[in-house]
């Protein structure tokens, strides 16, 4: 049981870790954690890690955030002797007392809450030379340190004869070695959180088609992880919306007791038709990576939609539907590129492309029809076909365009984007994961 | 009560359900704290049979509500038999002209037969559904509340006032409380999201397709007919069948059926041929038997 405290902090340090991370957890779920954890063995990591688990995530899509964050957290001891002269440190233990490590221990940890978020600014090392100077304020020739330390003068004052005392340099230096070491790994701890965040945010805010292949990788685990969460939330939203024809059946129901006659009356929820996409990617080379997230996105959306349309076009309109019916987004798209058919002639005609489209897949809208055309609009000084254009946009509910160029290039060069811009519903400049999902967010608010 | 996580392993094991360790211990800990669970997880992988198999091991009654959209509180409450209270109306006439009888003025008719209301809106004439049922019952009970994400969210709402008191007003009659909480167990697709006030009250638990080892236990275990190295075989193919990207992955009891289907068949061996022509066992989809047969030389190895 005395061990009990040092346990608590930790765990007090890793739902600070969780937070960072973006997992919402409240005051009730820690609470919950604590009642819990008498009940169990957790000297077993199985349990101890369900525990925690089951009391504190309450999302299935942060499990894999929980596991990463929990494996980094509680994988320490070994870490913490990775880099140290062990010798040292071993002649130092036996030489003191035997708790010293765990007293240092909870006077780095006093050490570090104390100074808050300064922790991730300074480096281990700084960290390491205030902490000396708060335990040893003598050899500084300061006066005074922290009051943590004086109510702590037992273990300072053993720490400062050791230093003081000659012939025990090596001593002193296993002192520092170890310090150095338990230091920079509880700051690697507390930051876990932090760091998963900020990679999360650098790889959602960054330019799609500037990504790197290994980014790539990262960012498909992540795009079904928000593919998910974006669905969730859609989906509950949707399920508020009301208004709607008499429930007959409940009505009568519940007026019985009044006779039959209808007193109280409930109205049917409405159902909320699910909206019919069509998507038209420019796969060419200039935004070829952006088509390909967009197409992942929408294909771990597709059950949000009643019906999904998907066509590729460079200079030819190719319905892919089909494709991705077989097969993983990504299998699907590369096969795309080796269809002759599809990659005959260079560079985009977008004019073309949507005289075919009206030619040949007009059937595909409808006036529940939104239709997506993702693209940078440079049509390689071709014919922009702007009456197919705007016979789609009349057969359409609404026309969006996805830009991923940056809206001063707009125009720019071969780009005829405003000319299109004027027959869509709204053209978008989108280059970011995030744009991409609060695009798509809207999309169902405006239906 | 299980005594431990050991224990409630070893007692689900009894009503022939497999637990990892991860789903005992929250069980266990559900049990200790009197909290919900709430359990996700894909389609088809013990969710239901979990709650029914913790009944069995404690002995005690499970009490099932099947959600559905629509579902409102006089499903899964309570309800007033008004037909009954009709009738009984209907048959006690002449009783009640005889407590009216005597009375000359209106104001003492209406205050003697208020006197009488008592009667007619009284535990004879409720109807109680699965959640007023486990709570008016003086012992321990399942109750399983069973997809609850095909359920609209004002029943959501609704039920967190059962979850976090386990009381129930009958304006009527009054409030009902237990002394002896129910054990609650929902269950959900991830069809939707569930509100945050009802995750926070309940535990979490997300159970996903067993490992091999797990899986090779269960198979063992329901389909004992099956021999040990036809249930391997069966378990790993199925194990890398999940691994492509299918429609719909075949579940804890679609390995089951698959077993049992080649025990009937008497096989006991799965070569690649009786296993692409029984493909159907697992495969529900036309689209994913053609999958799989494209992959056949990766899955089929035996």
């Amino acid at each position: 049981m005395e061990k009990q405290p040092y346990i608590n902090r930790k765990l007090f340090d890793f739902i600070e870790v969780l937070r960072d991370a973006d997992i919402v957890i409240s005051a009730d779920e820690v609470l919950s954690l604590f009642t819990a954890l008498p009940e169990i063995d957790i000297a077993d990591k199985v349990s101890f890690r369900q525990a925690l688990k089951t009391t504190l995530v309450k999302d299935y899509t942060d499990i894999p955030v929980f596991d990463k964050c929990f494996n980094e957290f509680f994988s320490g001891r070994e870490k913490l002797f990775d880099n140290i002269d062990v010798s040292a440190v071993a002649s130092l233990i036996a030489n003191s007392n035997p708790h010293l490590i765990e007293e240092l221990n909870d006077l780095l940890d006093q050490f570090l809450d104390s100074l808050g978020d300064l922790v991730m600014e300074r480096s281990s090392e700084e960290l390491l030379n205030m902490f000396l100077e708060e335990l040893l304020p003598s050899s500084s020739g300061g006066a005074g340190g922290m009051s943590i330390f004086k109510s702590n003068n037992s273990i300072a004052s053993s720490f400062q004869s050791m230093a003081e005392e000659d012939g025990q340099e090596n001593l002193r230096q296993g002192i520092d070695e170890l310090l150095r070491g338990m230091l920079s790994l509880k700051k690697t701890k507390r930051s876990i959180g932090k760091e998963l965040k900020n990679r999360e945010d650098y790889l959602l805010n960054r330019y799609i088609y500037q990504l790197t292949p290994d980014e790539i990788k990262e960012m498909r685990e992540l795009v079904k992880r928000f593919g998910q969460k974006l669905k969730n939330r859609i989906s509950l939203r949707k399920k508020r919306v009301k208004h709607g024809g008499i429930d007959i059946k409940r009505t009568f129901r519940t007026n019985l007791q009044y006779g039959g006659v209808p007193f109280k009356l409930f109205y049917k929820n409405k159902k909320i038709d699910r909206p019919q996409l069509v998507i038209m990617c420019d796969v060419s080379r200039s935004v070829n990576q952006y088509s390909r997230f967009m197409l992942l996105l929408t294909y771990s959306l597709q059950s949000l939609f009643s019906k999904v349309r998907t066509f590729a076009f460079i200079s030819n309109m190719v319905e892919i539907t089909d494709l991705f019916r077989e097969m993983d987004p990504e299998r699907a798209i590369n096969s795309m590129f080796s269809d002759e058919n599809f990659t005959y002639g260079w560079g985009s005609n977008y004019g073309r492309c949507f005289n075919q489209f009206v030619a040949e897949y007009s059937d595909a809208l409808t006036r529940k029809t939104s239709v997506l055309v993702l693209g940078d609009a440079r049509n390689n000084d071709n014919d922009p076909g702007i009456e197919s254009f705007k016979k789609i946009k009349e057969r359409c509910r609404n026309l969006f365009w996805l830009n991923p160029d940056k809206k001063h290039l707009w125009d720019w060069s071969d780009s005829i984007a405003s000319l299109y811009g004027a027959y869509c519903t709204e053209m978008k400049e989108v280059n970011n994961f995030l744009d991409l999902s609060e695009f798509i967010d809207k999309l169902f608010v405006d239906i | 009560m299980f005594a431990s996580v050991e224990e409630t392993i070893k007692k689900l094991e009894e009503q022939k359900y497999i637990a990892s360790k991860e789903i005992a211990t929250t069980v266990y800990l559900a049990l200790k704290l009197e909290k919900p669970v709430l359990v996700e997880g894909p389609a088809g992988v013990g969710k239901t049979e979990l709650a029914k198999c913790i009944a069995s091991a404690l002995n005690i009654e499970l009490i099932r509500m099947q959600c559905y959209e629509g579902l409102d509180e006089s499903k899964a409450l309570y309800e007033w038999e008004y037909a009954k209270q009709l009738l009984y109306t209907q048959i006690l006439k002449d009783k009640l002209s005889e407590i009216m009888g005597s009375e000359s003025s209106l104001s003492g008719a209406v205050s003697k037969l208020t006197a009488a209301e008592d009667v007619f809106f009284s535990e004879k004439f409720l109807i109680p559904r699965p959640i007023l049922k486990s709570i008016t019952k003086n012992e321990r009970s399942v109750l399983l509340i069973d997809e609850i994400d095909k359920s609209d969210s004002e029943f959501e709402a609704f039920l967190l006032e059962v979850l976090s008191d386990f009381q129930v007003t009958i304006p009527e009659i009054g409030t009902f409380k237990t002394d002896v909480k129910p054990f609650v167990i929902l269950t959900s697709n991830s069809a939707r999201e569930m509100s945050d006030a009802l995750k926070r009250r309940c535990l979490h638990l997300y159970i996903d397709y067993p490992t091999i080892e797990l899986e090779e236990k269960i198979v063992g275990l329901k389909v004992p007919e099956s021999g040990e190295r036809l249930t391997r075989q069966v378990v790993e193919t199925v194990h890398r069948i999940r691994k492509l990207q299918l429609k719909k992955e075949p579940s804890i009891s679609e390995t089951l059926d698959w077993a049992k289907a080649l025990v009937i068949l008497g096989y006991e061996d799965l070569d690649p041929k009786i296993a692409t022509e029984t493909l159907n066992f697992i495969l529900k989809y036309e689209k994913d038997i053609e999958l799989a047969m494209k992959h056949s030389k990766d899955i089929f190895l035996n």
